[in-house]
């Protein structure tokens, strides 16, 4: 039967050629590392947040008075409901650090450098994406938790003089978090970023399919090396077809990914759900200890740190556009970041200060 | 190119860090307060009129008491016991605005009960409450339970100590034995529930069942009628019994979760490692 399938599908759109020549046929370097297939896995984990935020989506219920009753429905009398959300939960905040992960290997493997100046910039702005999918999504279960992380997160806007006040109240829908700022999240979570996101992915995933895959400036099989003065396809001393040698040393990652969300949802099911996101938002009343998620902190502790919030917006934006444009910055021949000590000093030291805040704002 | 757009930003940046020093003010103000910075105070006319020196020293204890109190952690505040207006300095202390100061001895009773109804019935009943009201001298709501520093209640506010002060302790001891179990029972439960909340779990229903529970049964005790309390214990076994049960569904639940999922886990951990083997004998 699958035979006369096959057949049929030949018959008609050449299925066999076309698995050959885009598949079969496109090479990628035989020394890529894992670090290769993260991007990969990213994207599956938004489709798992895509299939299991469909199924939550038949039983929430956007309104202040229903949603955090309709999400404790969905945790105990619809039929593993408790599944589909803690799915979506430990998916998300691992989307974000992989998310993390690909572009920091990315940027220590120099491999933002022409002709890939756009792929990261589509990289870049797919963190900010995830981001706001973090924090729309955040607010939706309606906790104390939820309520009271996105006042910090909704009022760093007011950082800016003149019209920070107008953008932290646009975002809210008022003075402060309400059902219009419910409804505004919810609509922005469910209908306006999924098809932004799937644009700068398809963006994206065309660019390394179009380009070819780099190869890491340490690697036996250099690059090769000219100067891009016009488009080629990139190709290798060295490689193997993406399709099956690459193609299942993608699919063991993602049964990895599987394996981590189940492990983290069997030994640390609260590592994500605090006692605070099980208690129903109550603005009258303030937690004692509240903070923005783990992915937040660190722009959080800056914030109190630096007392003119004004520079401390400041440096925020100044580096969101620095780290987006980077690539036109650093225009240089050389990728191998072991032979550019500076920029290799700088990047580690960046890198702990921004886990340094994020565990001081942690257990501040 | 990009060295220009460097120094644009850098010419930005110190052109405006200046010009926006007086921000620091403004942040402390706009941004420290606010609610989320977990450094807000009390903002209430009572408070602070009675933590200023111009008070008299034996009335500045009361908002430190209060602040350790139940009612402080259940947002009943001055106002819900003395009336006025926490929120106007001026007129706070105005009878127009509902203020009713420190009840009289004999009226205590009354103005707790607005809130603790049942109770007051029971006390009005009990021995306690006739002899208040027949001497205008036995035991008040403050006698036992304070006045602002008011804690949750446990058995344990049945002691020698404070029923001696009295009269003989051995009737509060036989109404502490007929309690125990029940009271032991209900503080069980209790505890399983904070660890339900713990888990994840919002076991909002049980919550209500029990504190419901709870109430009734205290409210009875305030009876202090060891006959009546022994009588009625059945009827409120009945009911922790049946909210247990349905607690050990919820473990039950849990567990069960845990299983499937680490099931789940087995499988995809036994796919990596496939998945592994196939791509790397592809290598070779």
């Amino acid at each position: 039967m699958w035979q006369k399938i096959r057949e049929g599908l030949n018959l008609r759109i050449g299925l066999t050629d076309l698995v050959d020549s885009s598949l079969k046929e496109h090479r990628v370097p035989s020394d890529t590392n894992i670090f290769y297939t993260i991007g990969i896995v990213t994207l599956v984990a938004y489709f798992i947040m895509a299939v299991t935020g469909y199924f939550l989506l038949m039983y929430y219920v956007p309104h202040t008075d229903h949603a955090f009753s309709s999400v404790q429905n969905i945790m105990t009398n619809i039929s593993f409901g408790w599944l589909i959300r803690m799915i979506h939960i430990v998916a998300s905040n691992l989307m974000v650090a992989l998310v993390f992960i690909h572009l920091i290997s990315i940027f220590f493997m120099g491999n933002y450098k022409k002709p890939r100046e756009i792929t990261w910039l589509a990289g870049g702005l797919l963190l900010l994406v995830t981001l706001l999918f973090c924090l729309s999504g955040y607010l939706l279960p309606w906790s104390q938790r939820s309520y009271w992380a996105t006042t910090i997160v909704t009022n760093i806007p007011t950082a800016f003089p003149v019209v920070g006040e107008y953008l932290a109240n646009v975002l809210k829908g008022g003075e402060a978090i309400s059902g219009v700022t419910l409804t505004r999240f919810f609509s922005l979570h469910v209908g306006f970023l999924p098809p932004v996101f799937m644009a700068i992915v398809g963006l994206h995933i065309f660019l390394v399919w179009r380009i070819g895959l780099s190869v890491p400036p340490f690697s036996k099989s250099a690059e090769e090396e000219k100067p891009w003065t016009e488009y080629s396809h990139t190709t290798y001393a060295e490689s193997y077809p993406f399709y099956p040698h690459f193609f299942m040393k993608e699919v063991s990652m993602v049964m990895l990914l599987f394996a981590i969300i189940f492990f983290i949802i069997s030994f640390f099911p609260t590592m994500f759900i605090p006692e605070a996101a099980n208690t129903p938002a109550d603005p009258f009343k303030t937690p004692a200890d509240i903070k923005p998620e783990w992915y937040f902190l660190a722009p959080y502790q800056m914030m109190k740190l630096i007392p003119n919030k004004f520079f401390g917006i400041s440096i925020q934006v100044i580096a969101i556009f620095t780290f987006l444009f980077w690539p036109f910055f650093d225009t240089g021949d050389e990728k191998n970041i072991i032979k550019r000590p500076a920029l290799m000093g700088a990047f580690i030291i960046l890198l702990s200060v921004w886990f340094a805040l994020t565990f001081w704002g942690r257990y501040s | 190119m990009r060295y220009f757009c460097f120094m644009i930003i850098v010419v930005i940046l110190s052109i405006t860090v200046p010009v926006s020093a007086g921000y620091r003010e403004l942040f402390e103000k706009e941004f420290l307060s606010k609610p989320w910075s977990s450094e807000i105070l009390e903002e209430s006319a009572c408070v602070e009129c009675h933590t200023s020196e111009a008070m008299p020293v034996e009335l500045r204890s009361i908002p430190q008491e209060w602040q350790l109190s139940w009612h402080y952690q259940n947002d009943v505040s001055c106002h819900d016991c003395h009336g006025g207006d926490s929120t106007d300095a001026t007129m706070s202390m105005s009878h127009k605005r509902g203020f009713t100061g420190t009840p009289k001895y004999t009226e205590v009773p009354e103005q707790c009960g607005k809130c603790h109804i049942g109770i007051l019935e029971h006390y009005i009943e009990s021995g306690h409450g006739k002899a208040l009201k027949e001497t205008g001298d036995g035991p008040n709501c403050v006698t036992c339970h304070g006045a602002h520093n008011i804690q949750q209640v446990s058995i344990d506010i049945i002691n020698a100590q404070r029923c001696s002060k009295c009269h003989s302790y051995d009737r509060a001891k036989m109404m502490k034995q007929a309690l125990f179990l029940t009271d032991e029972k209900i503080e069980k439960i209790d505890e399983d529930l904070k660890q339900l909340r713990s888990k994840g779990v919002y076991p909002e229903k049980e919550e209500k069942r029990l504190f419901d529970t709870q109430a009734k049964f205290r409210t009875l005790f305030h009876s202090i009628d060891v006959a009546r309390v022994k009588s009625e214990t059945d009827f409120y076994t009945e009911q922790l019994d049946s909210i247990e049960a349905d607690v050990q569904k919820t473990y039950d639940q849990l567990a069960f979760r845990r299983k499937f999922s680490t099931f789940l886990m087995l499988i995809f951990a036994g796919s990596w490692i496939v998945a592994s083997y196939i791509s790397k004998s592809y290598k070779d």
